[in-house]
């Protein structure tokens, strides 16, 4: 009796009461994020060791250790379809420099700004496959591209088979992907740009700051957190690019991506354990690339924390000590 | 308070949607084992059209064949198939479902665990086939009923049913090949050579189209290696997988080796399409139809597809492949696609899945409409026309040897047969821009081959 009482004060207790109500509301994200996440994310990391069909029954599965990722890195197809992925990097950075240049234009104002901020995020809220199959009509022989380019005075003849002739098209996928994002990232600049308060610019131009001044010294190193971010998500999708080249060129003809490589080995020769083999390696390649960023990025803005000693600062200082024990050892050699 | 109710009320129905899941498999490994014991009923022989019309059920199919589930198709729709099923059996509700990338996504569905109650079996192991769909009957009593009931047996059961069957030949436009002045079908692919270079200097015509861009047009190609360029049933089956380079030229126009060669040859020497890396795949049905396009490499299933794409539809033939092996021109035919039907589903539902497929194979005339060859053998009408070519059937895999082929794609990565697309592809690529032979294709894929059979100890016979 004393005991049920005692349980009873024990569980509506303020500090019972707190823990059960964080365990209730935490259950079911944690559980939805463990079944459908780090579940799955775990056996395909299992897959990995493993030389299976995805219907192969579990008992046939065969234990092969790490020679699934020993193939990876020995098979021409697989390392060699990551430098397809530099050419997506390219176009990343072309995107970037692009989305922030129109973003710091149309933050400022300008006639019939939403207009054209509309316009250009307009391909992003387009399907993928939408896009692919716009883009396939596009690049065909005698068609839209090169339509409009002979009505610039160019000669067909002269004109390369965008998707056919190897040297060009894996850059007219790379263009299709940059047309489709840009705009988003445009977007998400300037987003970022209206948060920095107008004063400082204000104040900028009563110094005498130019726009270009205003722009490198006021609201890059105030979005800096988003440009960041933008570089991070644009290198890992040009890593796992996959949408242009499956849709329009189905990855053939030299345009298959890493992802378009492991598509087909998972799906045509269903060699599951290969393919989650690669898609663990391309994790470690994503998270290599994400650290290095992280330290380059922390380089880069090393003086815009104002916390931190400012680097010329810093420079000046070690200078100084350094020239300061030359002269003692000098003095001492004396 | 408010806040409270709700997210009780959500964690309710995410409880209640969760048990639904679990209700529905355990109700599912309760009747799969209950069906072995029945047997008789549930059986394709023992199933008889016209009986049990008043039976209820609803059953779901799943297939590839999207253009039917489409009202502007030109021949008989899924619909209207329906419709007459339903006159019979009134009771039975057929839901269709079609899918663009069938055969990625059926083995998705099948995964799953959860899939529909008729599917078109898609590329499983022989050896699996019982953990998914049901045996329709021993193999003894389909044979009696049906053709090609080999395609999908395993260890003396049956279970597919093939919904219509094909052979391998050319699609071409008659007109184009007369303007070009071509009296007689060519026999050989040096023949065939000629004749689409003839096309080439004589019409406005592209030769031969290659549909490079779809993909799976290009794997076809797979399709001509077996019968049709050996003469020899037991090839595709029971040789190849046991073949010391397959791909190796025999010098007497015929194998593997040559039905590729053509389509080198004919890019390397300009007879296909300009840009063959934008072809357009439903295009080409009204380009082969209006004559813009000489030929196509495809099986007898396109046939009727280019005979609807436009209104010279009486242009349109079907000829055998250019390869004669000692003096005769032969021709494979096969299964397309076949029925199987859901292992979980109720015993019901079974019976009407059964009922179903019967209906389709007996009684719709799907085959004929589809100008296949005969299923049933209860009707041989057939629309195609191959005066003098043999039709051979490939025969089965031996026994115990049912997977040799499966782990022999998935090993080399050729994929024959097995949408190996981008092999084809390669040949293509390396002939337009000459920078690699035809032979050195065929060694590397040799050598593919010669590994795969070392990686799975295959013993090398031929």
């Amino acid at each position: 009796m004393s005991g049920a009482g005692s349980f009873k004060k024990w569980i509506t207790s303020r500090k019972v009461q707190q823990v059960l109500i964080v365990i209730g509301f935490s259950l079911i994200p944690v559980a939805l994020l463990m079944i459908f996440t780090y579940i799955p994310f775990g056996e395909m990391v299992k897959f990995s060791f493993y030389k299976m069909k995805y219907t192969t029954p579990v008992q046939n599965r065969q234990y092969v250790g790490l020679r699934n990722y020993m193939d990876v890195f020995r098979r021409k197809d697989c390392f060699g379809a990551l430098k397809l992925s530099l050419f997506y990097m390219v176009g990343a950075l072309v995107q970037l420099v692009l989305a922030l240049y129109l973003a710091t234009i149309l933050s400022f104002k300008v006639k019939g700004g939403n207009f054209f901020k509309g316009v250009m995020f307009f391909p992003y809220l387009i399907s993928g496959i939408a896009i692919g199959f716009i883009f396939k009509f596009f690049f065909t022989r005698g068609f839209v591209l090169d339509t409009v380019l002979q009505w610039c005075g160019f000669n067909l003849a002269d004109l390369p088979y965008w998707l056919k002739d190897q040297r060009v098209n894996n850059w007219s996928l790379v263009f299709t992907s940059v047309w489709r994002y840009f705009g988003q990232n445009m977007v998400l600049f300037i987003g970022a740009i209206m948060s920095v308060d107008s004063e400082l610019y204000e104040a900028a131009s009563l110094d005498g700051a130019n726009k270009m001044q205003q722009f490198r010294y006021i609201i890059l190193p105030s979005i800096k957190t988003i440009v960041t971010l933008n570089i991070i998500l644009s290198i890992t999708g040009s890593l796992s690019a996959f949408e242009p080249p499956y849709v329009i060129t189905d990855g053939a003809n030299g345009t298959g991506t890493y992802f378009v490589i492991m598509n087909r080995i998972a799906h045509t020769s269903q060699k599951v354990g290969l393919a989650s083999a690669m898609a663990i390696v391309l994790l470690l390649i994503i998270f290599i690339c994400t650290i290095l960023q992280k330290l380059f990025f922390k380089y880069v803005f090393r003086d815009a924390d104002s916390e931190d000693e400012s680097y010329k600062a810093k420079k000046a200082r070690l200078k100084a000590e350094k020239a300061a024990k030359k002269a003692a050892a000098a003095g001492g050699a004396k | 308070m408010k806040k409270r109710l709700m997210a009780l009320t959500l964690a309710a129905a995410m409880c209640v949607s969760m048990a639904a899941c679990g209700n529905s498999s355990s109700s599912k490994g309760g009747s799969s084992s209950s069906a072995d014991s029945k047997g008789g009923d549930l059986t394709y022989s023992g199933t008889e059209l016209g009986k049990d019309t008043d039976l209820k059920a609803d059953i779901t199919v799943f297939n590839h064949r999207t253009d039917m589930s489409s009202d502007d198709y030109g021949g008989t729709t899924w619909k209207e198939y329906i419709a007459a099923f339903n006159k019979e059996y009134p009771n039975i509700k057929v839901t269709v479902t079609t899918d663009t990338n069938y055969a990625d996504d059926a083995l998705t569905h099948l995964q799953s665990g959860d899939y529909e109650t008729v599917m078109m079996i898609p590329a499983v192991d022989k050896s699996d086939l019982s953990t998914y769909f049901m045996p329709f009957d021993s193999i003894d009593n389909m044979e009696k009923e049906i053709n090609y009931a080999n395609t999908w047996e395993y260890d003396g059961q049956v279970y597919g049913v093939p919904s219509t069957a094909t052979t391998q030949g050319i699609v071409y436009n008659k007109k184009v090949f007369s303007d070009a002045g071509i009296s007689g079908l060519p026999t050989t692919p040096e023949e065939f050579i000629e004749d689409l270079q003839k096309i080439k200097d004589k019409t406005d015509a592209i030769p031969l189209y290659t549909n490079y861009a779809a993909g799976w047009t290009m794997g076809a190609w797979d399709a001509y290696i077996g019968i049709n360029a050996t003469g020899d049933t037991k090839y595709m089956n029971q040789k190849l997988v046991h073949t010391k380079n397959p791909f190796s030229d025999p010098g007497d126009d015929t194998h593997a080796y040559n039905v590729y060669k053509i389509l080198y040859d004919a890019v390397s020497k300009g007879l296909t399409e300009d840009d063959y890396t934008t072809t357009d795949w439903e295009g080409s049905k009204g380009m082969l139809n209006s004559g813009k396009i000489g030929c196509m490499v495809l099986g007898s299933w396109a046939y009727p597809q280019m005979e609807a794409a436009g209104d010279k539809g009486d242009d349109v033939g079907y000829m055998p492949f250019p390869m004669t092996v000692n003096g005769k021109q032969y021709a494979s035919a096969g299964a397309d696609y076949s029925y199987g039907i859901n292992v979980h589903a109720s015993d019901t539902e079974k019976k009407a899945a059964l009922i179903f497929v019967k209906w389709m194979t007996d009684e719709s005339q799907f085959s004929y409409n589809e100008d296949g060859l005969p299923v049933t053998k209860k009707d041989n009408s057939t629309k195609l026309d191959f005066k003098g070519v043999d039709i051979e059937e490939d025969e089965p895999a031996l026994e115990g040897e049912e997977d040799y082929l499966n782990d022999m794609n998935s090993e080399s990565e050729l994929n024959i047969n097995n949408g190996g697309n981008d092999k084809v592809q390669a040949i293509i690529e390396h002939a337009s821009k000459g920078d690699e032979s035809f032979d050195d294709i065929m060694n590397e894929w040799n050598k593919k081959w010669s590994d795969a059979q070392e990686a799975n100890g295959i013993e090398v016979k031929y």
